[in-house]
């Protein structure tokens, strides 16, 4: 198992610059996720880590040791791709097996590997088909199975469910938490999918435009999202937000949007001087108004409703402003009812409005 | 709900009349008139000339002297054919040339691809690979001609370059034996015709199979690679271990267009051993030079009708044997 060290790391194509002066340290035993909507550059810092792409500046360490010019090989990486990535020609075995037979292993011995690594994953009775024989769900696994063969310093995974349905998808999640939860090797994860993100990492990174916005435990991220991106990645459905210039009444913060109504907030510090800020409230800490609620209770139209079954994402028109509403208590509804809503005062989100 | 299905059927089913049949063959016509070109044009230049190939193998028949000429023979033109000396001497020069042509424009052919799709990309590589694509799309007769001069035993290219190089300071010991056996008659010696002949065709045919080759390796998904490096794999390794196996099916297509052609090889040999039966004791006679002769230069179109249901035959046999060793395996290659 291996420390993951980047320091100022840039990766540029031609004049683009898709990585900007990266730093990170990842654990020994940990489960990183990089989280980032496309094109966030979170593949091309893998295949940095990887060893498949080089940095144009900056530098990479793995234990300790400088590895900016080790191959793959050297850095004794493995990686689960997206595609999976299996040979089409070689059956499981022998797809489970390559590496080790390139690295010069006895046919014994990549044979007891080999066995080891299907028994963990439930391979057994697949041994001798071809990648074409198998459900999507069985490649995923082959591909768990190449990586975990070779006893890897560490595991780098690129979006390595989103070819799969949602089902097993979610299966798979487990699967991979199990896995690591055995093995404790060192795993970054790449992935679009905040859920994913959050169900197995022990720690996010979220990038975006190259740069990491925030680092933190999935409740970190959730409850002190460092800016409005980090809000509105984080969470489904997504922030509310709401632009509006902060005042002060009665010595209560409060934020005046522009309809003329007021939010009131808790002053967490980190406001702008100007004054101007952005109002995040998530959908699901919006909650009908009771007869106590005096603050922050606002009236607004149903505008549409969505069950999902266990919840109702309600869209509500306030002020010519529309806010998503997470209705667990599934109460009985119509378009265009009038109703009463209240937001808390400690569940009030205030970003600089520059980002 | 209740559904109202059957209240929603019709009351009475009426049988189809003569209007909807007419348009039911109608709609079965239109298929067969709009393929009908291809359709007479198969049947008038394919099918009827199979046929009568046919039926002409079984008589004597000289075309000059008109249709009336035409005498049933029986089998006697497979007979004859079968004793003919020529027929299996240019067959057996039709295998030594398919073997000594087509394996050096594969070997060749395979790896280059492979390192013009490695190495080079977009622009450059097409313009690499259409270079190389020049000779196959050049004319046969010309090609031959040019090497016709080239082999020239007095003022031939060929020579002049080897007594050059019997003379360069490094390398000329190597060559100390061309002054001695000057001048190398290459295309009028029995033992150097076929080598001779054979060189030209993996000249002009190994651009061929590097556009074959080329698509080939970029059907492979970058994935593999990086997931071959992954494993440890160097570049040697990432070649015999993944690019060559997946490249499986497309050497299957190649070599069977390469040995469906050997098989036909016609115009270089007539080129360069000047039409005059096959060369220097037929060295350079292949089957379907053989074929020409029997038929064009002969006159004897019933005996030559025969001898190209042998070839036709040889060819299936050859074929088949390679469908069956390496048919299974090279369209699976992919899967």
């Amino acid at each position: 198992m291996s420390s993951v060290t980047l320091k100022n790391l840039s990766k540029s194509f031609g004049t683009v610059k898709v990585l900007h002066d990266l730093n990170l340290d990842i654990e020994e035993g940990e489960f990183v996720a990089l989280v980032g909507p496309s094109g966030c550059g979170k593949s091309t810092l893998l295949r940095i880590i990887a060893g498949l792409d080089n940095a144009t500046s900056g530098d990479i360490w793995m234990n300790d040791k400088w590895v900016n010019d080790f191959s793959p090989r050297e850095r004794n990486i493995a990686m689960v791709f997206q595609s999976y990535a299996l040979y089409p020609h070689m059956t499981v075995e022998e797809n489970i097996g390559f590496n080790l037979r390139i690295s010069g292993l006895s046919k014994a011995d990549i044979k007891s590997r080999v066995s080891e690594a299907t028994d963990i994953l439930d391979l057994g009775q697949l041994l001798d088909r071809k990648p074409s024989q198998l459900s999507g769900g069985q490649r995923q696994r082959v591909a768990m199975g190449r990586a975990l063969v070779r006893n890897p310093d560490a595991f780098l995974f690129d979006e390595p469910l989103s070819n799969l349905d949602a089902k097993l998808r979610v299966q798979m999640r487990e699967e991979i938490k199990r896995l690591h939860q055995k093995v404790r090797t060192t795993s970054i994860y790449v992935t679009h999918d905040q859920i994913e993100a959050m169900t197995l990492a022990d720690r996010i990174i979220i990038m975006h435009a190259g740069r990491i916005q925030q680092m933190g435990t999935p409740t970190e991220l959730y409850k002190n999202p460092a800016n409005v991106f980090v809000a509105g990645f984080i969470g489904s459905p997504s922030m509310n937000f709401l632009h509006g210039q902060i005042q002060t009444n009665q010595g209560k913060a409060q934020v005046l949007l522009p309809s003329g109504a007021t939010i009131d907030f808790i002053d967490r510090g980190n406001l702008p001087a100007d004054g101007r800020v952005v109002v995040g409230i998530r959908p699901e800490h919006l909650e009908f108004a009771t007869a106590e609620n005096r603050d922050n209770v606002f009236e607004g139209k149903v505008d549409l409703i969505e069950p999902t079954g266990a919840q109702n994402h309600l869209k509500i028109s306030v002020n010519d402003q529309t806010l998503t509403l997470v209705d667990t208590s599934l109460r009985e509804l119509n378009i265009d009812d009038t109703i009463r809503i209240h937001i808390p005062v400690e569940k009030v989100h205030v970003f600089p409005h520059s980002e | 709900m209740q559904t109202s299905s059957e209240e929603k059927l019709p009351r009475k089913l009426e049988k189809p009349g003569r209007a909807s049949r007419i348009r039911a063959l109608r709609k079965s016509l239109v298929p067969w008139f709009f393929i009908s070109p291809f359709l007479i044009l198969f049947l008038v230049f394919n099918a009827f000339p199979l046929g009568f190939s046919i039926f002409l193998s079984f008589q004597e028949w000289n075309p000059v002297a008109g249709l009336n000429s035409m005498k049933f023979v029986g089998f006697k033109n497979y007979l004859s054919a079968v004793d003919d000396p020529w027929l299996w001497k240019s067959i057996y020069n039709t295998v030594w040339l398919a073997f000594a042509a087509n394996i050096p424009q594969h070997l060749i052919a395979i790896p280059i691809a492979y390192l013009l799709v490695a190495s080079l990309k977009g622009t450059v590589r097409h313009l690499y690979t259409a270079t190389m694509f020049v000779p196959f799309i050049t004319s046969t007769v010309a090609v031959s001609l040019i090497f016709f001069t080239i082999y020239s035993a007095n003022t031939g290219i060929l020579n002049q370059w080897l007594l050059a190089l019997s003379t360069m300071p490094f390398i000329g010991g190597l060559f100390s034996w061309v002054p001695d056996v000057m001048p190398i008659r290459w295309l009028g010696k029995s033992d150097l015709l076929k080598p001779a002949i054979a060189f030209v065709v993996v000249w002009k045919y190994t651009g061929f199979n590097i556009v074959i080759y080329s698509a080939g390796f970029l059907t492979i998904s970058k994935d593999l690679y990086d997931a071959a490096k992954v494993d440890g794999c160097n570049a040697w390794q990432q070649f015999w271990y993944v690019a060559l196996p997946m490249i499986r099916p497309f050497i299957f297509f190649a070599v069977t267009l390469s040995i469906i052609g050997s098989l036909q090889l016609f115009e270089e040999p007539y080129v360069l051993t000047s039409g005059n039966s096959g060369g220097v004791g037929q060295a350079g006679l292949t089957a379907s030079y053989y074929l020409y002769l029997v038929g064009w230069e002969w006159l004897e179109m019933g005996q030559a009708a025969a001898i190209s249901w042998i070839l036709f035959l040889f060819i299936a046999v050859v074929t088949s044997v390679h469908f069956y060793f390496n048919g299974r395996k090279g369209l699976e290659g992919n899967q």
